[in-house]
């Protein structure tokens, strides 16, 4: 019997193709930018901070640097490897607490009474009103600049929007039959929010989860360009982009390679937001021939 | 009409007051004391008392609100402790090309997105549309400081067409003030436009599969004149609502191309502020962008009355209860 499932099911590489466009390429950008950020952890061409004098600002193609060197005479491609890692981390940080803190936020207005429903709707409204950039600059202010600072201020900016889009749908999952039977089985409210709306809602965070990070690795890369988020010699995209400005003329790759890192990784992200939410809205999902 | 300008005006005041309180509560409450940030750790307990008592720290803090928010009026902001210039004068100084960009990059991009979405809609099936589909995504991933860069060296260094930073205003000469802020102002213009023409797009298409529409396709009209008619106003308004929520972004774009292109605006002194821990004046700066994203969302509500008819009747004509 399962040799007969095996047969009648069309192999792999054919069923991912008839996957949605959008997610193929963005899987395949964003299993890239994993694979790259994880391998720069245990393996790099050189290390990306040695200093060496004498191959200073090398051009692209050069022997042993293939994408150059920068002022200092550091290897361009350690440096995007150990950039991958520095986005990575912050972004997947940042976008992670994000969801889980304004996912329960959003449970727990949806789920709470008509009093503190409004009141916490409002205040979480105020939070999506109030533009992230500036919670970013007020945080870095006090607590100095630096990746933490740059994790601290995504998150903050992102709890709201988490939570706004987690309360729509687990209402209506509230107000579904199902959830009154599991009253009236004698389930409590949390039981019911943890057990039954939030597998329904998952859907809805993991592509929410995808473009907020897509949002996360811009954010990095602008505060660090900035001078706020990563501090020298810590590597990060937006830095490499702010050590190439004085050297646009002289050297105008150092300019480039971070760049169509930050804009491949963000397509990849945002592409993978759009395929998820193509295969995971039941109502599309039959045409993709997945489920 | 009149009433609603008056409700927007309400909800502009409301929301510059409680937005006052939130970035004063934000910097009191997390950053701690206030002179301890400026002065660093190191400083010592006599330079921290004669600092709290020149920026009257010693005062409770609903004082020191009111004092703060009275000198937005008076004019009075303080002094910056480092550079020691008059806040509310370098505000005032720095205001030009900050409204220059934001409202230019705005001008810029809501006709453009508007064309480019509206177009991309009607050609769905085609190369055509689907090629802006694709820029448009391709827009959003570029950071906008990155596109500036490209541009300088593109048009600035290598062309020549353009000068690479620096700003002239335009009462002094027009022409070179109006050169001066193409690039910066496209750079800014490019992520919004991208944004903001996927809304439309999906808007328009929408909108394409509503009865008026093969009501006046019907009664003779083309898909294109259909689309042009009747299609572009109901996407306006859509437009109008999501672009009121890319002022934030838009404001955040302002600041980093001004770091960009060095243009001496509000938001290369919030960043040279930021970094120089000058608390009191990052405070009444992020009060200044707040004030004009407010201001912006003013605009916009009064423009969304004005495409559509529904809610300037409704409000307008008849009392609203």
């Amino acid at each position: 019997m399962l040799d007969e499932r095996a047969r009648s099911r069309p192999p792999v590489w054919r069923r991912v193709l008839r996957l949605p466009l959008p997610l193929i390429i963005g899987g395949a950008l964003v299993g890239s930018f994993l694979f790259i950020a994880l391998l720069s952890y245990v393996w790099t061409p050189h290390d990306p901070l040695k200093l060496v004098v004498a191959d200073r600002l090398l051009p692209p193609g050069s022997d042993r640097y293939v994408f150059g060197t920068d002022k200092f005479g550091r290897d361009v491609l350690s440096q995007l490897m150990a950039g991958a890692r520095n986005s990575l981390y912050v972004s997947l940080l940042s976008t992670f607490v994000a969801i889980v803190v304004g996912a329960l936020l959003g449970l727990l207005t949806a789920g709470a009474g008509p009093f503190w429903r409004n009141v916490l709707s409002r205040l979480i409204d105020v939070g999506v009103a109030l533009p992230g950039i500036l919670i970013a600059l007020v945080l870095a202010t006090s607590t100095g600049p630096g990746n933490q600072a740059a994790i601290v201020a995504i998150t903050f900016w992102f709890i709201p929007i988490a939570a706004r889009v987690t309360i729509g749908p687990a209402r209506q999952i509230l107000a579904l039959d199902y959830v009154e039977a599991a009253y009236a089985y004698g389930r409590t409210k949390w039981y019911v929010l943890l057990h039954h709306v939030t597998p329904n809602i998952a859907p809805l965070l993991i592509v929410l989860g995808s473009v907020m990070f897509a949002a996360a690795i811009l954010i990095e890369a602008a505060l660090a360009f900035l001078g706020i988020g990563a501090q020298p010699p810590t590597a990060s995209w937006g830095r490499l982009l702010q050590e190439s400005q004085p050297l646009l003329e002289a050297a105008p790759t150092l300019m480039f390679f971070p760049g169509v890192a930050i804009v491949l990784t963000v397509l990849g992200f945002n592409l993978l937001g759009d395929g998820l939410r193509t295969i995971l809205d039941p109502q599309q999902a039959s045409r993709s021939g997945l489920i | 009409m009149a009433r609603v300008i008056t409700r927007s005006v309400l909800s502009l005041v409301l929301a510059a007051f409680v937005g006052s309180m939130i970035v004063f509560g934000l910097l009191r409450s997390i950053g701690g004391n206030v002179a301890h940030v400026i002065l660093g750790q190191y400083a010592t307990p006599g330079a921290l008392e004669a600092l709290q008592e020149e920026l009257g720290l010693n005062a409770p803090w609903y004082v020191q609100y009111f004092s703060w928010l009275g000198g937005v009026f008076t004019g009075d902001l303080g002094t910056s402790y480092s550079a020691r210039f008059d806040i509310f004068d370098e505000i005032l100084r720095r205001l030009g090309p900050t409204t220059l960009l934001a409202f230019g990059s705005l001008l810029i991009s809501i006709p453009a997105a508007l064309a480019l979405g509206t177009y991309s809609a009607i050609q769905v099936k085609k190369l055509r549309g689907g090629v802006i589909d694709v820029a448009s995504q391709i827009g959003i991933a570029i950071p906008a400081f990155w596109a500036g860069l490209i541009m300088v060296l593109v048009f600035g260094i290598r062309l020549g067409w353009f000068p690479t930073g620096g700003y002239i205003s335009p009462f002094e000469d027009l022409v070179e003030a109006v050169k001066g802020l193409v690039l910066p102002t496209l750079a800014l213009s490019l992520g919004i436009t991208s944004v903001l023409t996927r809304y439309v797009r999906s808007a328009m298409l929408d909108v394409m599969g509503e009865d008026f529409i093969r009501t006046a396709m019907a009664k003779g009209r083309t898909r294109r004149g259909a689309a042009r008619v009747h299609g572009v106003r109901n996407a306006s308004v859509s437009l109008v609502t999501v672009g009121t929520l890319q002022l934030g972004a838009l404001m955040a774009g302002t600041v980093v191309i001004e770091n960009v292109f060095v243009i001496p605006g509000i938001g290369r002194l919030l960043v040279t502020s930021v970094l120089g821990r000058e608390v009191i004046v990052v405070q009444s700066l992020i009060l200044v962008i707040l004030l004009m994203i407010l201001v912006m969302n003013f605009l916009m509500d009064i423009a969304y009355v004005l495409i559509d008819p529904r809610i300037r009747d409704s409000q307008g004509g008849k009392a609203v209860a």
